[in-house]
């Protein structure tokens, strides 16, 4: 099942290699959309009950060096395939209907970033995950330096690439190295193991934790990308041809964050105490300076760029607040901006074709004849701004929550965030569809088939904002089971009527009662004797 | 039976060949001199295959005879290419690979 | 009940194309009335019960529980409630009536009664939420729906600045409602509303920092929706929209939500006394400001605008001091002869072509008696004249501050000076709109029985309005001659005059027993002004309505040379009221501009230097490295060769000397 899942969308990748150039995007489409039947199916087969994963694959792979071919689901990622499914389909379909030049390679290139992305989320093995993270560089380098735009204001699409690749580059190598050093480390002289539960069961000396954390976070920040590793951003998300960078940014700057709950929290625990105050000020930076940047922009994809960076700053604050809630905010909150992001940027691509341009100055006045477009942007942009109401303020709720319950003075500064948000989101949509329209701007409706791209997405939010419990009731366990490596969380489990008694132990982060938490095997306990 | 004489003869055969790839210009000459030397090697590689009475050396030579015939192949390809675009056959003036 | 506007809305969205003329507007109204209906059926069930179980609650499904933060989706009926969904939804259908004609000529009809259906749902959904995550839910739909309301007619640039304006204060008041609700979590482990009221005293001491804290961060929410100093500048320019918008969100119903915040938690306020006398300050502030302002300004619905913050200002000095049932009282009866007065005010201004300027009008007591009569209605129930609404329930609250004792005498004497306040501005624009020469309008509309139009245009800017989005064209309907906007004007003017005797002392008191049940745990609950007392108020309320419509009288109508005389006399004070105490300044000063500077030096400066700094640094570094190592790439064969060979002689060499 969960083979068949990771790699339909390459095998159909290679079909519309060989099929006829019209039909290429559609042989992809079709991929992406069995893909979603599969993802879906798997969500339907997922037992939100069961600890541990499920739905395992484990083979031994290169059995030399201790690499395993394993994959497997739980609360943590089974969510994330899902927002790759979601997302992948409506971006395949749009480019379709627009045709690309040299489609087959084009689709071929976008499949293998659906198969590449997919791998990252399931691969639990250490080194099975370094590859597909690199893997997925392969693809979005060509989709970005061969059919992006060059900008006239100077920005060259290979230029911006390379940069990105560099930057990404830079990043997974260092990532590379900590992984090996890891599993080096941990075997001790014994048999190597990539195994993410194996080394679960060796955690390292608080020595060789600090520098293979820096190593690990310098890889997931560049990816998200966060306050002062964005460099590669902006130029990147000026030349990226639109329905790539849709999934770009909806999907695999999630996959940083989601490395941190997979990989540095149950391996690094003490590090990422150590670190928890660095990486959380970064988080805020990314959060400030994000949104200042996006009120100030008046290109549009970057404005869709750098509120990106204040929502994955939001999401690793939910990370890097310990605690359950955060974590479970932050994975909530990752598929929700997946949900939000990519929306906007089609949206972006649909008024970039009737403005002419991608000046915020130069659009305006779409709504009167663009009624439906205008209510799904309206929709979107409610969502990115985290309404209440919608899911996205569930998951920035549960994230305020717990750094308020962590770190108060975090929780303020990132509540500003919030209000800036709401700022830069609604400035958005004025300037495109409010406003006296100027001449050059073509006024139309949604035609039928990016309705039927958009429509389900904007379904899919909507339905969130509806019921959010869907998602959070299958991450609890997991996300909980996550943040409980670093023993600082508490179960959080109100107990009946006597916590406003109990709050004393149950205020502080360090005065949790770790024996009232359910821990997985060994390590968790063995990290608790060490912290003391 | 002396290895050393053996030995002795593929030193000398190897600094004839090195000496010619570093002092003349003719590509087809040097070519030469790096046969030269890769059969030094190969002298050498028996000589000791004997020595030990183990026949891996021996082996080794055959993969480097078979590994200089290709060599060869493509060198002199080269050289007739270069011959063909009447670029001079002289390696001091064949230096568009400068960084 | 919280189906019917939903619905509602929702049918009438997506049939924007297929509703012919005034169905939509058929559909959303009867959808209100059915809400209201409703409503009534919810009070009927309601008494039946006792009183000690006058207060339901149910769970439709979970919403989000994860990590111990079960938040549900749950409703809460006490009678608090059930009076505040009556308000709102009464009103809200009468408003509805109002509009099916009012914006017969506008060409976003469907889309108003979309969004003004959804509006009601989420008041409601505000109203009716049994938790604080739910109540935030609600609050941000209404922030909502103000905003896509304010700029309806989106193609003028001031509506969509006032739009935005409103939107970003009220998620600054949702910031401060979500910490509050955060910190009632770390405290109480949930959101429940039965829950946490019930614990509250038990967890808390009076005063205890904490609980002060949740109550000012809840104050912030409910100053940023109610209008409150000094989160009220959104108000004034949420003009900008429709009147029925107006008369409905930004008078009658959503305004008045922050009053239901403070009343809802009474139980966490009156553990926290310090932040009630905050909010009571505040309530005071604003109630004199805003008073003081609309005695200078011209905008038509911008004074009644001011007068809104102002009696709201009253709301929460009563609510916040304990007169929880007279604050609510005056909420309702301000309801009724607000959404009057702005839709008497919609009418003139409708004859006027959208010229909202009080200085151009004059005369209207000829051209339309009708709409005349329920604007000098709602102007004397606004300045509590003897025997209507807005005498009973104001004065109510005054007599109450008398009777705390104290120092909340304060209150009375400032109530009174607002009073007095209230009845000069609010007969300044009587007169000044009804009274006089006859303006060319006034005398064509009574003449000719309608008024030829010129193109419109924006007043704050003199753009030309833009049709298109629907701003109402030249056939504007002239509000009389409407039957369905004579019926909601005819009814709210009833009410106006006449709901103040459901709660008159000494005789009956309705209002406070069917609330009883929801503040009976208060302390203040027992505190009781006197018949006597009751009454020697009245006297003074009475006494100083007719003072200030006497003052008003001579100012503008005896003696109109006055006034200006006063402004030269008093010129400081007149540009600083002129200048609405330089709130919009110093917020923008203090916060818009800083915001805006360090944006735009992050995108200048900081963006260039430093992030792409790092950039260029390592590029810089590269290729310096690359520029050294490049001298060795001579592209003389044999020196490569050479290299070679002394390399590996040295190494050569290294082993030999190792092994040896």
């Amino acid at each position: 099942m969960i083979n068949s899942v990771l790699w339909t969308p390459l095998v159909f990748g290679v079909l519309g290699l060989v099929a006829p150039k019209r039909y290429s995007g559609w042989v992809v489409t079709v991929g992406a959309a069995v893909t979603l039947g599969l993802a879906i199916a798997l969500l339907a087969g997922f037992d939100s009950g069961a600890t541990g994963l499920q739905d395992t694959t484990d083979v031994a792979w290169i059995s030399g060096l201790g690499v395993r071919y394993s994959l497997g689901l739980d609360g943590l990622n089974i969510f994330l395939i899902l927002l790759t499914a979601v997302l992948w389909l409506p971006a395949v379909a749009f480019s379709a209907w627009r045709e690309p030049e040299r489609p087959r390679n084009y689709f071929l290139m976008l499949a293998l970033g659906e198969t590449a992305t997919m791998g990252a989320f399931v691969s639990q093995d250490l080194l099975l995950f370094v590859l597909f993270f690199d893997l997925m560089l392969i693809p979005f380098y060509f989709l970005f330096g061969v059919w992006g735009q060059d900008r006239p204001d100077g920005v060259r699409a290979s230029a911006a690439t390379l940069k990105m690749i560099i930057y990404t580059l830079v990043g997974s190598l260092l990532m590379l190295v900590g992984a090996i050093a890891t599993a080096i480390l941990a075997a001790d002289g014994g048999p190597i193991s990539f195994s993410i539960a194996d080394l679960q069961h060796h955690i390292l000396s608080s020595g060789s934790q600090y520098w293979i954390f820096c190593f690990f976070a310098a890889a997931f920040l560049v990816k998200m990308p966060a306050f002062l590793l964005h460099g590669w951003m902006p130029d990147a998300y000026r030349a990226a041809p639109l329905p790539a960078l849709a999934v770009f940014s909806g999907v695999l700057a999630k996959v940083g964050a989601y490395g941190f709950l997979r990989i540095v929290l149950p391996l690094y625990p003490q590090a990422t105490i150590h670190f928890q105050t660095i990486v959380l000020l970064i988080a805020l930076a990314s959060i400030l300076y994000g949104s200042v940047m996006a009120f100030t922009q008046t290109n549009v994809r970057l404005i869709a760029g750098y509120s990106s960076v204040a929502q994955l700053g939001f999401i690793t604050a939910g990370i890097f607040a310990l605690r359950a809630d955060g974590a479970n905010g932050a994975l909530l909150q990752m598929v929700n901006h997946g949900l939000v992001v990519a929306p906007i940027i089609l949206i972006i691509a649909l008024l970039a074709e009737r403005a002419g341009t991608e000046d915020l100055r130069e659009m305006g006045g779409e709504a009167l004849r663009a009624p439906v477009l205008a209510t799904m942007f309206l929709i979107v942009v409610l969502a990115t701004l985290a309404m209440p109401g919608s899911a996205n303020f569930i998951g920035e709720f549960y994230i305020l929550n717990a750094l308020f319950q962590a770190k108060i003075v975090f929780a303020f500064v990132a509540a500003t965030g919030m209000v800036m948000s709401a700022y830069y989101a609604l400035r958005l949509y004025q300037r495109t569809m409010h406003n006296r329209k100027p001449e050059r701007v073509e006024s139309r409706d949604l035609g039928l088939r990016d309705g039927l791209v958009l429509a389900p997405l904007v379904a899919c939010i909507v339905a969130l904002a509806f019921y959010p419990q869907l998602i959070l009731h299958r991450t609890d366990d997991s996300a909980t089971a996550t943040v409980a490596a670093t023993c600082l969380v508490p179960s959080a489990q109100p107990q009946g009527g006597a916590l406003g008694v109990a709050g004393p132990s149950y205020r502080c982060p360090g005065g949790f009662r770790p024996s009232s938490y359910a821990f997985g095997p060994q390590p968790a306990a063995a990290v608790l004797e060490t912290n003391r | 039976m002396h290895t050393e004489w053996y030995i002795v003869l593929s030193a000398l055969l190897f600094a004839v060949g090195a000496a010619g790839v570093l002092l003349r210009r003719s590509p087809l000459v040097i070519l030469l001199c790096l046969e030269l030397m890769l059969n030094a090697g190969n002298l050498a590689l028996v000589a000791f295959s004997r020595m030990l009475g183990n026949s891996d050396g021996q082996i080794f030579a055959i993969v480097v005879m078979v590994v200089a015939a290709c060599e060869v192949v493509v060198g002199l390809g080269l050289i007739v290419a270069i011959y063909r675009r009447r670029l001079p056959l002289n390696v001091d003036e064949l230096r568009e690979l400068r960084g | 009940m919280l189906l019917f506007p939903l619905l509602g809305s929702i049918v009438i969205g997506l049939g924007y194309r297929v509703w012919p003329g005034r169905a939509a507007g058929w559909i959303g109204t009867g959808a209100i009335g059915l809400s209201f209906a409703a409503s009534i059926g919810v009070l009927i069930s309601l008494l039946d019960h006792p009183d000690s179980g006058r207060q339901l609650s149910s769970t439709l499904w979970t919403y989000a529980n994860a990590a111990g933060l079960d938040i549900k989706l749950n409703v809460f009926v006490d009678p608090l409630s059930v009076f505040m969904i009556l308000v709102v939804s009464g009103v809200s259908a009468l408003i509805h009536l109002y509009s099916v004609a009012y914006m017969d000529s506008d060409r976003g009809y469907t889309r108003f009664f979309s969004l003004l259906n959804f509006f009601v749902f989420s008041m409601l959904l505000l109203i009716l939420a049994g938790n604080f995550v739910l109540l935030i839910v609600g609050w941000a739909f209404v922030g909502f729906a103000s905003y896509a309301l304010i700029s309806f007619w989106y193609r003028r640039a001031t509506a969509t600045a006032a739009g935005m304006k409103a939107f970003v204060i009220n998620v600054f008041g949702d910031v401060g409602l979500v910490f509050a609700a955060i910190l009632i979590f770390r405290e109480f482990g949930q959101f429940d509303y039965t829950d946490v009221f019930r614990r509250a005293p038990h967890v808390f001491h009076t005063n205890e920092w904490t609980v002060v804290a949740i109550c000012l961060l809840l104050l912030v929410g409910a100053f940023a929706k109610s209008a409150q100093l000094p989160l009220h500048t959104w108000l004034p320019d949420a003009m900008e929209g429709p009147t029925p918008v107006s008369a409905l969100i930004h008078a009658a119903t959503m305004v008045t939500a922050g009053v239901y915040l403070i009343a809802r938690t009474y139980p966490l306020f009156d553990l926290a006394p310090t932040a009630a006398d905050i909010a009571a300050f505040t309530g005071l502030a604003t109630l004199l400001v805003a008073g003081s302002i609309a005695l200078v300004v011209t905008d038509m619905k911008r004074i009644i605008a001011y007068s809104t913050m102002s009696q709201i200002g009253y709301m929460v000095v009563g609510v916040s001091i304990g007169a929880y049932s007279a604050g609510l009282f005056h909420l309702m009866t301000h309801a009724f002869f607000k959404a009057l007065l702005f839709m008497a005010a919609g009418s003139i201004i409708a004859a006027m072509a959208n010229q909202q300027n009080i200085d151009r009008m004059s005369g209207f007591r000829r051209a339309m008696p009708f709409t005349g009569a329920m604007l000098i209605i709602g102007a004397l129930a606004l300045s509590g004249f003897t025997g209507t609404s807005g005498f009973f329930s104001k004065d109510e609250i005054l007599a109450f501050a008398t009777d705390r004792g104290s120092f909340y005498w304060i209150f009375t004497i400032g109530g009174y000076l607002g009073a007095l306040l209230t009845a000069i501005y609010s007969f300044r624009l009587v007169f000044r709109v009804l009274g006089g020469e006859e303006c060319d309008e006034a005398k064509e509309l009574r003449e000719t029985g309608h008024v030829v139009h010129a193109e419109p245009e924006n007043p704050a800017t003199g753009e030309v309005e833009d049709t298109d989005v629907g701003f109402p064209g030249a056939e504007h309907h002239i509000a009389e001659q409407a039957p369905p906007m004579r019926i909601a004007m005819a009814g709210l003017g009833f009410l106006a005059l006449f709901a103040g005797f459901i709660q008159v002392p000494g005789l009956d008191n309705v209002i406070h027993n069917f609330l009883a049940p929801t503040f009976a745990a208060s302390p203040f609950e027992r505190i009781e002004p006197s018949t006597a007392a009751s009454w020697e108020g009245f006297a003074v309320g009475t006494l100083i309505a007719l003072t200030g419509i006497g003052i008003a009288y001579l100012l503008y109508v005896r003696q109109p040379a006055t006034t200006a005389r006063l402004i030269e006399r008093l010129h400081p004070v007149y540009t600083l009221l002129l200048n609405k105490w330089y709130f919009d300044e110093l917020i923008d000063v203090l916060i818009v501009r800083p915001a805006l500077a360090f944006g735009s030096f992050c995108n200048r400066t900081f963006e260039r230097v430093v992030v792409q700094g790092i950039v260029n640094g390592t590029v810089d570094v590269v290729r310096g490295a690359g520029g050294v190592v490049r001298t060795v790439q001579s592209g003389f064969v044999r020196s490569y060769a050479l290299l070679l060979v002394t390399g590996f002689a040295a190494l050569g060499l290294y082993f030999l000397i190792q092994s040896s």
